[in-house]
């Protein structure tokens, strides 16, 4: 059927944003979950091994203390992480695509809002306003945090500490403290911008995954979501729980201390032989620079 | 699907201003006078002042009775000859919404706002405020033509018109008329977008489209959409609320269900509706 009179277009034809407004909504929605939701319980998960470590180890950390037993399966993560994981490059930009992308919108729709706890001081209304703030101070701490520390903008630690993988945890450490050994008074401004933007990112994350139930229309009636309310405070609860275990852990322990043991687990490395050729094992450590650099040590000869 | 809302949550905010009011009733003085601080304003544009008025408050007064005491009396508290303050008034019995204002801060109809419930003593203070997210007209008195258009938009109708008879209309089942009633005593009075952080004042038409469409339209979308002849429109109201302004614009601040005075479940129309456009994105992206 044709319309014999269609109206001319008009001047103010929609734009991008307007053509696509339910796709990008939805999109802004899903990369909150997924992937940042997922890559940040992942990333709390390892950080949080610095105090749970000595029980991952298992029989191998029967000899470790708390502190070095954290340091020690710490260690042994982040190399898997960085040497074993494939294509961990596009997994990465995957990650801060998405967390761009989020952020971008999320400030374009956190302008559209006007906060009126003043007025109605409702708890929901509480956690609408502080799902913004939130989102404005995870921004800039996850910024900083992958910048500083995976992007070596060093200029912006306070002292002169630069991450490596090798020395992951004393290079967190001394990152935070601003030194090796003592906290200086930037260390002290670090570590507290660290409490705060990992506990607005952990509070961001829960509320958003309540606000998401409703978005998409999984949880409808009022008591579904109040149910799903509770499972979201667990998960929040947990979830902080683990950030402030990866934050004590960095903190209780001077980057020194740390260094001596990752130290030693960087010589066991180099003097281990180098595997059967043809084992899962040998596969796995073909990757590995670092055994590339002790393979160079042992077998010298080639 | 949907279920009562109640306020009777013991720790809720709601039940605290409740039990406040009720206890501020009990001890309410008889034949005591007391102040009202009145925002006002000469027109559309003009600047807004506060005006304090002494009013004596007989038995059972409510807010109307009060404004009505002012425009025979409008002299204010200092003594100085002032103007009847202006508000917009219908039924009288809160089923119209016209009365809709701000009192001690929080948006409600005057006309079922009891003096006994918010100053029970000699001098108390009760604030009026014209609602902050529609034009003034004149003090208290606000353009609401943005409530309606946004019905409009959502197309808050059931199509039966035409040039013959269509018959008996389809069958309703109980379950989703009990779903429906409660939605459709809504009364546009627009208390849920004067406590909507997501609703702003714009005062410009050509933005209406665009702006947030607001809780009552939502749910009055799901109400024709729940409807076995207003359905025939769902697709239609479903594309609107997809797009700029629609359900997307929510926070989920969720003030809306708890000034409601019909406590409509607005918060369950909402994810209802955003349950439905999830499906429409799907159908329109794979099926349409």
């Amino acid at each position: 059927m044709s319309t014999p009179e269609t109206p001319a277009p008009t001047s103010s034809s929609p734009g991008f944003m307007e053509k696509n407004y339910f796709l990008l909504r939805r999109l802004h929605s899903l990369t909150g979950i997924v992937p940042i939701g997922v890559f940040l319980i992942a990333h709390l998960t390892t950080n949080s091994s610095l105090l749970w470590g000595k029980w991952g180890l298992r029989s191998e950390g029967a000899d470790e203390t708390i502190i070095s037993g954290g340091v020690h399966y710490f260690w042994k993560e982040v190399q898997w992480i960085n040497n074993q994981i494939p294509h961990l490059l596009l997994i990465e930009i995957v990650l801060w695509v998405s967390i761009a992308f989020h952020s971008i919108l999320g400030v374009y729709y956190a302008r559209t809002g006007k906060a009126n706890t003043a007025r109605y001081a409702y708890q929901s209304n509480w956690r609408y306003s502080l799902q913004r703030i939130t989102g404005y101070i995870a921004i800039f701490y996850i910024f900083y945090h992958v910048a500083t520390l995976r992007w070596g903008w060093e200029f912006l630690i306070p002292g002169d500490a630069k991450w490596s993988a090798d020395y992951a945890a004393s290079t967190l450490a001394a990152a935070l403290r601003g030194s090796n050994t003592d906290f200086t008074a930037m260390g002290v401004v670090t570590s507290l911008f660290y409490f705060v933007g990992i506990t607005a990112s952990v509070y961001h994350f829960a509320n958003g995954l309540w606000t998401a139930a409703i978005t998409w229309g999984l949880t409808v009636s009022a008591p579904a979501q109040r149910r799903w309310g509770y499972v979201c405070a667990m998960v929040g609860v947990g979830l902080m729980g683990m950030a402030w275990m990866s934050l004590a852990g960095a903190l209780i322990t001077p980057p020194n201390e740390m260094r001596e043991v990752e130290q030693r687990l960087l010589d066991k490395q180099k003097v281990k032989l180098p595997p059967q050729p043809g084992t899962i094992e040998s596969r796995a450590e073909e990757s590995l620079p670092m055994t590339t650099v002790s393979n160079q040590g042992v077998s010298s000869g080639q | 699907m949907i279920s009562t809302f109640t306020n009777t949550d013991a720790n809720s905010p709601l039940a605290a201003e409740l039990a406040q009011r009720m206890a501020n009733r009990k001890m309410a003085k008889e034949g005591r006078t007391i102040i009202f601080r009145i925002k006002r304003c000469d027109g559309p544009g003009k600047p807004s002042r506060w005006e304090d008025f002494k009013v004596p408050v007989p038995k059972n007064a409510n807010v109307i009775s009060c404004l009505q005491y002012i425009a025979a009396n409008p002299v204010t508290a200092q003594g100085q000859q002032s103007t009847p303050v202006v508000w917009d008034s219908g039924c009288l019995e809160e089923v119209c919404g016209a009365c809709t204002m701000v009192i001690n801060g929080k948006v409600r109809q005057s006309c079922s706002c009891l003096i006994d419930d918010y100053a029970p003593g000699e001098g108390d203070v009760m604030t009026l405020e014209p609602m902050s997210k529609f034009p003034v007209i004149r003090d208290l008195w606000v353009d609401r033509e943005r409530v309606f258009h946004n019905l409009k938009r959502v197309k808050a109708w059931v199509p039966i018109d035409g040039t013959y008879y269509l018959g008996g209309g389809p069958k309703e089942s109980p379950q989703k008329q009990e779903t429906r009633y409660k939605l459709s005593e809504c009364m546009s009075c627009g208390c849920c977008l004067e406590a909507c952080p997501q609703f702003n004042l714009e005062e410009n038409k050509n933005e209406w489209d665009s702006a947030f469409i607001g809780a009552h339209a939502i749910s009055q979308a799901r109400l024709f959409n729940e409807h076995e002849t207003g359905k025939q429109l769902k697709d239609d109201r479903l594309d609107v609320l997809m797009g700029p302004g629609g359900v997307n614009d929510c926070g989920n601040a969720q003030n809306c269900v708890k000034v409601c005075p019909k406590h409509i479940p607005l918060t369950e129309s909402i994810a209802a509706i955003g349950r439905a456009v999830t499906v429409r994105a799907f159908t329109r992206f794979f099926k349409d």
